[in-house]
């Protein structure tokens, strides 16, 4: 097992410009995420939690530094081979939950087992007993446009886990629910994850679901800082 | 509201340049096939009108022979006619000219001293006007004075004074061009083959001496022209007839009629499939403007409005089609000249097109199919979205809904409209002259209707278990809408393909049959100029003599070939008059496979003067065993009792049989036409066919064998088809192009799903393979649909249409071989034209997921 999951080493990242004439977004990032590790970002709009999440999952690369993801180091992989690396061992949930409307809720979570080609009936053992354990064991083959908010994201964190990765990015994931379903869901995913084994890196602007990490982090300027609890 | 237009079509042009391409494309590929068709119609019969305005142009009325040829003693009381202000005899005779292969001068024989209005004395005079009648004198003196076009001495490297050799039939004669005339001054379609000569230097080197093909007459001014035909009739009595240059012409379009329109129909089928691109593209480009429809309809633009906005935009796509569908038509029509002239001059006789003019009519013709195609396209789309509710229109919601709501409501109406279609057809459609086609048209309407509802039973019943085929078709069945716009243009155009398939290689089977039962001599005897028989394209008795002597030959066949009218002049028949060989076999009546009729009871009919009618005039004539058949005679009516019906592919206009002492009967001293040698046992076919080559190289003859023979026939066979193949090639390449429009929609449509999927890890390669397989769907989805329809279009076809208006029978034949290779070329088109779309799709970026997506 490896000792990181994810690593950002003196990360930089500029948008809309060559060298230094862009806007700088990220600079000098530096952390790292160990297995089991639950890290919340917090920070305000537009500081760039989205676009750190998209550099730690091999979407986007940094202007400078560089970045580990499963021992690997993303600027060393084409495209291809990132596009690889995320299906293996990452799994994503969006505020908007992006789910397909034309797949039923047991498709949607077989998804990511498609694409990387798995068609064995372990996996859907596997999507069934998650589809359990968020309590939607009886919803397999509804189509996800009847599913409300909440529903439809555990759906998307069932997605996220089905494949075991090594590590959950969680942008927003409950920035579209109120804030009852919020709590609930954030307290599902965390069970999940801690269940799993896994590590969790989450974008909240929730203090109170921030505060459900095990280390909490804040963007302010570009640079990443431990945010205190109040 | 016309700023607002304009700037709504700067914005959608810029933002869907592929989308509107497509489309302009698809509307110009429709209008282009209609134009190319039309534009060879109006070549077909210009080259006639043409050649009789050229030669005719002066004259009011025409004495054409019910015979092949006519005494020029007629000329008598023609001149005597008070109304008759001019006449003059025409000896017309197709000459094949020495050492061009192919080239027939249509030699026209007339008195040059004569008014008929020809431009010679203009050239001959161009000089000097008091030269032109001494250069009439000299061309009436000089032998084998002739006048031909300055294109055909360009084409040919002919000059003035150049000495050529032409034949008519076995008979040769040398020929000097004497001038070079210009008949295009008198009309723009005068063939370029027309040759001009003394009437009776074309009498005694090329014709008959005495025999008339042709009185032109010039009236009186103030002469009533329909009563001086009725006199000049009943004056010159039964061998001829008194026409107007209109009832020529109105002669040639009936005998086109046929020809003409299939091949219309077939023209389009590419408007039809044309529209469904339109309807893609409107669609697809409404569903990516819905909002900014939305915000108009808020802030109170009526329905009617937005209605017109989109139409008006449609109008400027319409418009970009014409304009580069009419020329391309045209280019298309330049390309298909050849072998459209072939189909003229090897089946209906009639003169090959030189020139292709491209008609103000046409082009309006080709305008109109364009923007009316293009706005039936996109009013559909345009009225849906301009009924909507701005608040629907203001939502991120798939229009792709509606369609699969009213599947299965589609499906009703097309079952519907294809019982009452079939009800109506049977009940009374099918007398009607119209109604296969109407029929046909009906059930191609209704399938794209079935699409839906088969979409859904298909596509939508697949259980993905991965990134694969069952997930592409899940995801056709999802976007119903779309799907099924590409699906239907292809479904169509697979119809129109497997339809003319089958009828092509059902008659292309049932030929070789026939073939096999009456070609069945050893070696065929014709002259050059037999390709258009011509009344004087005969061989001489002492060539027959020689080849009934040849060591080797054991029997020779002799034939007539006449082109008469029934004496009530609704048909122009041929009719053959057959010396048949003295050997077992060669029997008539064994040897056309008969229809109606036992082969003894047809044997001893037409050994009784009884006459064996092929199965096309039987079925126009509605004549049967135990009927009559009434031809004009030179000297009145000739009756002969039908003995039998044979099965005959030689001529759409009807051929009939009879030996040759019954033609004798009627037509005294006519010479033989053609002959076939039946070899004695043992000897070698291609050595006695390279002996007679030999021995007959200084006579213009054409000798084939048996195989070469078939091997013309099947090769004017192909040539009569082969402008369908551009046909069908045009709607396949529309019908791509919309599997191409439809995927290129998908993959901006779905941005926010395809940035998803590679956000999980799909690979560009694998995005690309959905799209691709996705393409491949709408393909055997709409191959299926198209060859039950093709199948049912080719039944319609060969059992209905085909019978009524060329009265064939084919025999059915089930072309497994050319239906999978078309299956296979058309698979492979729409995966070329998945491809783009695919690599397209395939560059979806994670990032692009917004927060409307999905």
């Amino acid at each position: 097992m490896l000792d990181t999951a994810l690593a950002f080493d003196n990360v930089t990242m500029r948008f809309g410009g060559p060298g230094n004439a862009g806007r700088l977004v990220l600079e000098d990032i530096s952390f790292q995420l160990a297995p089991g590790d639950i890290v919340s970002l917090a920070g305000r709009s537009g500081t760039g939690k989205s676009t750190l999440l998209h550099l730690a999952a091999g979407i986007t690369l940094p202007t400078a530094g560089s970045i580990r993801l499963a021992g690997r180091d993303l600027a060393q992989l084409d495209e291809s081979r990132r596009t690889t690396l995320r299906r293996l061992h990452l799994g994503l949930v969006f505020q908007f939950f992006h789910l397909l409307p034309h797949l039923s809720v047991l498709e949607n979570i077989l998804l990511p087992g498609w694409i990387a080609g798995h068609k064995d009936a372990a996996l859907n053992e596997r999507a069934a007993a998650l589809l359990g354990r968020v309590g939607l064991a009886g919803r397999v083959g509804d189509p996800v446009a009847q599913l409300s908010g909440g529903e439809m994201q555990r759906v998307a964190i069932c997605r996220a886990l089905v494949l075991s990765p090594a590590l959950i990015l969680a942008d927003e994931p409950t920035g579209s629910l109120d804030e009852k379903t919020g709590r609930q869901v954030m307290d599902l995913l965390l069970e999940l994850v801690r269940s799993e084994g896994c590590s969790l890196l989450y974008v909240t602007h929730s203090r109170e679901l921030a505060g459900l990490a095990d280390r909490r982090w804040r963007l302010h300027d570009g640079h990443l800082e431990p945010e205190v609890p109040e | 509201m016309i700023r607002l237009w304009w700037r709504s079509l700067a914005r959608s042009l810029r933002s869907g340049r592929t989308l509107f391409l497509l489309a302009v494309l698809g509307v110009a590929l429709g209008v282009a096939s209609v134009v190319a068709i039309q534009t060879l119609n109006q070549g077909a019969l210009g080259a006639f009108d043409g050649s009789v305005r050229a030669v005719s142009g002066r004259a009011d009325l025409t004495v054409l022979g019910l015979t092949p040829a006519f005494p020029e003693t007629l000329l008598v009381p023609t001149l005597a006619d008070p109304a008759v202000e001019a006449a003059w005899g025409l000896c017309r005779v197709d000459a094949a000219v020495d050492g061009v292969e192919g080239l027939l001068l249509d030699m026209v024989g007339v008195d040059l001293l004569a008014p008929v209005g020809l431009p010679l004395e203009a050239t001959l005079g161009a000089a000097d006007p008091g030269d032109a009648q001494a250069g009439i004198l000299a061309a009436m003196v000089t032998p084998g004075w002739v006048a031909v076009t300055p294109e055909l001495a360009a084409n040919q490297g002919w000059a003035v004074g150049d000495a050529i050799e032409v034949s008519s039939g076995s008979r040769t004669a040398p020929l000097v061009i004497g001038a070079l005339v210009d008949f295009r001054t008198l009309d723009p379609m005068a063939p370029p083959n027309l040759a001009v000569m003394d009437i009776a230097q074309v009498q005694g080197l090329l014709a008959r001496p005495g025999l008339l093909h042709q009185i032109d007459i010039r009236l009186r001014p103030g002469t009533d022209t329909e009563a001086a035909a009725a006199r000049l009739g009943v004056a010159l009595g039964p061998g001829v007839t008194v026409v107007t240059p209109e009832q020529r012409q109105q002669d040639t379009r009936s005998l086109l009629a046929a020809f003409r329109l299939n091949l219309t129909a077939l023209s389009l089928i590419s408007v039809f499939v044309g529209v469904f691109l339109v309807l893609s593209s409107v669609q697809a480009s409404l569903t990516i403007r819905r909002r900014e429809f939305g915000i108009l309809r808020c802030i109170g633009a009526t329905p009617l409005q937005v209605r017109a906005l989109i139409l008006a935009e449609v109008g400027v796509l319409g418009l970009a089609g014409i304009m580069v569908g009419i020329p391309l038509g045209y280019a298309m029509a330049l390309a298909n000249l050849q072998t459209v002239s072939g189909t003229l001059t090897n089946i209906y006789v009639l003169d090959g097109i030189s020139n292709l003019t491209l008609t103000p009519g046409v082009v309006l013709l080709g305008a109109a199919v364009g923007l009316c195609g293009a706005l039936a396209g996109a009013l559909w789309p345009a009225v849906e979205i301009s009924r909507r509710d701005p608040l629907v229109l203001l939502a991120p919601v798939n229009l792709h809904e509606q369609v699969s709501r009213i599947a299965f409501r589609l499906s009703a109406v097309a079952a519907l409209a294809a019982i009452a279609a079939t009800a109506w057809f049977a009940w009374a459609g099918s007398r009607t002259n119209y109604g296969g086609f109407i029929y046909g048209g009906i059930m191609m309407l209704a399938l794209p209707l079935v699409v839906p509802l088969v979409i859904s039973l298909t596509a939508g019943s697949a259980r993905p278990r991965g990134i694969g085929p069952a997930l592409c078709l899940r995801n056709l069945a999802v976007r119903r809408q779309a799907s099924t716009l590409a699906v239907s243009a292809l479904a169509v155009t697979v119809s129109m393909l497997v339809g003319v398939t089958l009828l092509v290689a059902g008659f292309r089977s049932t030929l070789i049959s026939w073939l096999d039962v009456t070609v069945r001599a050893d070696i065929y005897v014709s002259s050059k100029s037999w390709a258009r028989a011509g009344p004087e394209a005969t061989l001489d008795s002492d060539l027959l003599a020689g080849l009934r002597s040849w060591p080797g030959v054991a029997a020779v066949e002799e034939q007539r070939r006449m082109h008469l009218y029934t004496a009530d002049r609704r048909f122009r028949i041929w009719l053959n008059g057959i010396k048949v060989a003295d050997i077992p076999g060669a029997e008539l009546a064994t040897r056309l496979p008969l229809k109606k009729g036992a082969p003894e009871a047809v044997a001893a009919g037409l050994e009784h003067g009884e006459i064996l009618i092929g199965e096309p005039l039987a079925q126009k004539a509605r004549l049967d065993i135990g009927d009559t058949l009434v031809l004009s005679g030179p000297s009145g009516p000739l009756r002969y009792r039908v003995a039998g019906i044979a099965y005959d592919y030689t001529s759409e206009g009807g051929t009939a049989f009879v030996t040759m002492p019954t033609l004798q009967k009627s037509f005294p001293g006519e010479p033989t036409s053609n002959a076939a040698l039946f070899l004695e046992p043992g000897a070698d076919q291609d050595d006695l066919l390279r002996d007679l080559r030999a021995a007959y190289s200084d006579r213009p003859l054409v000798l084939r064998s048996n195989a070469d023979l078939r091997r013309e026939v099947l090769a004017i066979f192909d040539q009569t088809f082969a402008v369908t193949g551009t046909l069908r090639t045009l709607a396949l390449i529309i019908a791509c192009l919309g599997v191409a429009l439809n995927l290129l929609v998908q993959a901006r449509e779905r941005a926010g799903e395809l940035g998803l999927l590679r956000s999980l890890g799909a690979t560009r390669r694998q995005i690309f393979g959905l799209f691709v397989g996705e393409g491949l769907g709408v393909g055997i989805l709409g191959l299926g649909l198209g060859l039950v329809g093709g199948i049912g279009l080719a039944a319609l076809l060969i059992v209905f249409v085909n019978r009524q208006w060329f009265g064939w029978t084919i025999r059915p034949a089930w072309a497994g071989q050319d239906l999978a290779q078309q299956a296979v070329i058309i698979l492979l088109a729409v995966v070329l034209a998945a491809v783009v779309p695919a690599w397209k799709a395939g560059q979806a970026d994670p990032l692009t997921l917004t927060r409307d997506d999905l």
